[in-house]
């Protein structure tokens, strides 16, 4: 496969299935893992390396979930490509920065992955649409069991699996939604909510994960805590409080419409009316837009346009996937350009469908 | 103390943002206003709430601290050879026998870190389903994600059936 034609691929994680409020655009499981016998990414010799990538690809080709998958080698990458895959969440920024023997397996529909060489030696994630976090976990649950059929997991029975951040220690397990919360943004709530949900042990990132920054009011929500508690606590305590920030939501959304009905719907559809004509669109400007138009869908405003695909917009508008469309390197300025035209062509291709 | 703008007599404990004529409005309530008004608000509840948790980012001044109080000794991994200034230097272990080599530091740092220091987890792959099963499952699920997408709810209701079976449930 050509890492380029990825940009026509649609992940099946953006499809918006399992999203009924329209606020949960999808969900993660990941697990960090690590070969017994072998030194932590901070220990490992290029040899080392080399070798547990070998492992790890021939056990891959044995197991059901990951037989048909695809793996790059991160030596065989340019910069844009790396991003680009950091952009379709698929290997982390620090994944694209490091230099060494890494790589990344994934499946056909992105919903299945795995790092190689990352902070541990494998890290396997399952993403899916909405709220869907029992069955992400599942996918990832099986996996892991697939691939330690193959492959000896670094364990001890006190402390679970052994991983090289001791912040992982235990089930490896992070489990994380990426939830759209424009209402809790504009009436000023979202500190609360941040400060409720740090007290509670949950963390809230950016959209891209740790160290990244909060864009179109999209944040990131996920366990701190891997030990101590089951798989089965974790997921549930998140699709707990995901439920509740949801409803949060939605009163800060009857407020808003309550209070200033004019003014929200303002907002909305001159979002709407601007991302079909615009001619310049940064990405700051373009994800703010995109979020306006989200919150339209959610409070009922805009009517017929799927929410896949205004995910799918959310990531082919993204640097690295430009520049692959258009084969070259870009300006700020050139991406900005390229960016509206590419938005009004794919509402136009929309506008035909429905 | 801050009184609630509405009776002017209890303490105001909920923010209340809101918008008249476009412009925002701070409202201060007491419990009781803020109730009477149905505005619901996010606490947490004393139960759920525990010492805030260590942040990756923290994670080193931690270790700062802990190692101060350990007394560490100029401890050492024997396998990777790792020492724990080291440890405390890049917040990452070196191989797996470092969890063994630090222990008593460790206990306390994953206390601190995750609130408890004992693995309740999946366990190790003797404990598991077998492999067979493993993939049966995998193949139900992958159908069941199918029949949702096509919303053939009947299909998708058999194979939910046959997971929960499979799953011991």
């Amino acid at each position: 496969m050509n890492i380029e034609d990825l940009v026509y691929n649609a992940a099946s994680w953006l499809s918006g299935a399992g999203d009924a409020d329209g606020m949960v655009v999808s969900c993660r499981a990941r697990l960090a893992r690590n070969l017994a016998g072998w030194a932590f990414a901070p220990k490992t010799t290029l040899e080392d390396q080399k070798k547990i990538i070998e492992q790890v690809l021939s056990a891959a080709q044995k197991c059901r979930p990951m037989c048909d998958a695809a793996f790059f080698h991160m030596n065989t990458l340019q910069a844009n490509q790396r991003q680009l895959l950091v952009e379709r969440h698929l290997i982390s920024p620090a994944l694209a920065k490091s230099k060494g023997q890494r790589g990344v397996l994934f499946n056909a529909d992105e919903s299945l992955g795995v790092m190689i060489n990352e902070e541990d030696h494998l890290r396997l994630q399952a993403i899916l649409p909405g709220l869907q976090t029992h069955a992400a976990w599942q996918r990832v649950d099986a996996l892991d069991d697939a691939l330690r059929s193959e492959l000896d997991w670094a364990q001890s029975e006190r402390w679970g699996f052994l991983t090289a951040c001791p912040t992982n220690t235990g089930t490896g397990l992070r489990i994380s939604v990426l939830i759209h919360l424009p209402a809790l943004v504009l009436t000023e709530d979202m500190e609360r909510v941040m400060r409720g949900l740090t007290s509670m042990a949950f963390a809230v990132r950016g959209f891209y994960g740790e160290g990244t920054n909060v864009v179109g009011n999209l944040f990131q929500i996920s366990n701190q805590a891997t030990l101590g508690v089951t798989e089965g606590e974790i997921v549930e305590k998140l699709s707990e409080i995901t439920q509740q920030i949801i409803s949060h939501e939605k009163e800060a959304q009857a407020i808003l419409l309550a209070d200033a009905s004019a003014q929200v719907e303002d907002k909305v559809w001159r979002a709407y009316g601007i991302l079909q004509h615009a001619r310049v669109l940064s990405g700051q400007d373009f994800m703010n837009l995109l979020s306006a138009v989200r919150l339209g869908c959610s409070l009922g405003l805009i009517d017929g346009l799927p929410l896949g695909f205004i995910n799918q917009l959310m990531i082919v508008t993204q640097p690295s996937h430009l520049q692959a469309e258009a084969s070259a390197d870009l300006s700020s300025a050139d991406r900005d350009v390229r960016r509206a035209e590419l938005v009004r062509r794919r509402w136009a291709e929309q506008r035909g469908l429905s | 103390m801050k009184k609630c703008g509405v009776c002017n007599k209890r303490e105001a404990v909920v923010v209340y943002n809101h918008i008249v004529d476009d412009v925002k409005q701070t409202l201060l309530l007491c419990h009781q206003c803020a109730s009477e008004k149905n505005i619901k608000m996010l606490v947490v509840p004393a139960a759920q709430a525990k010492e805030a948790p260590v942040l990756v980012k923290e994670i080193k001044i931690e270790l700062a601290k802990l190692a101060g109080a350990e007394g560490d000794g100029g401890a050492r991994c024997s396998t990777c050879a790792m020492s724990y200034e080291e440890f405390k230097k890049i917040g990452r272990l070196g191989c797996p026998h470092c969890y063994d080599a630090f222990a008593s530091q460790l206990e306390r740092l994953l206390k601190r870190i995750h609130g408890d220091d004992r693995h309740r987890g999946k366990g190790p792959l003797a404990a598991a389903q077998s492999t067979g099963a493993a993939d049966e499952l995998e193949r139900l699920r992958e159908e069941l994600a199918q029949a949702v997408a096509e919303e053939a709810f009947e299909k998708a209701a058999q194979l939910r059936d046959r997971i929960r079976v499979l799953e011991g449930k």
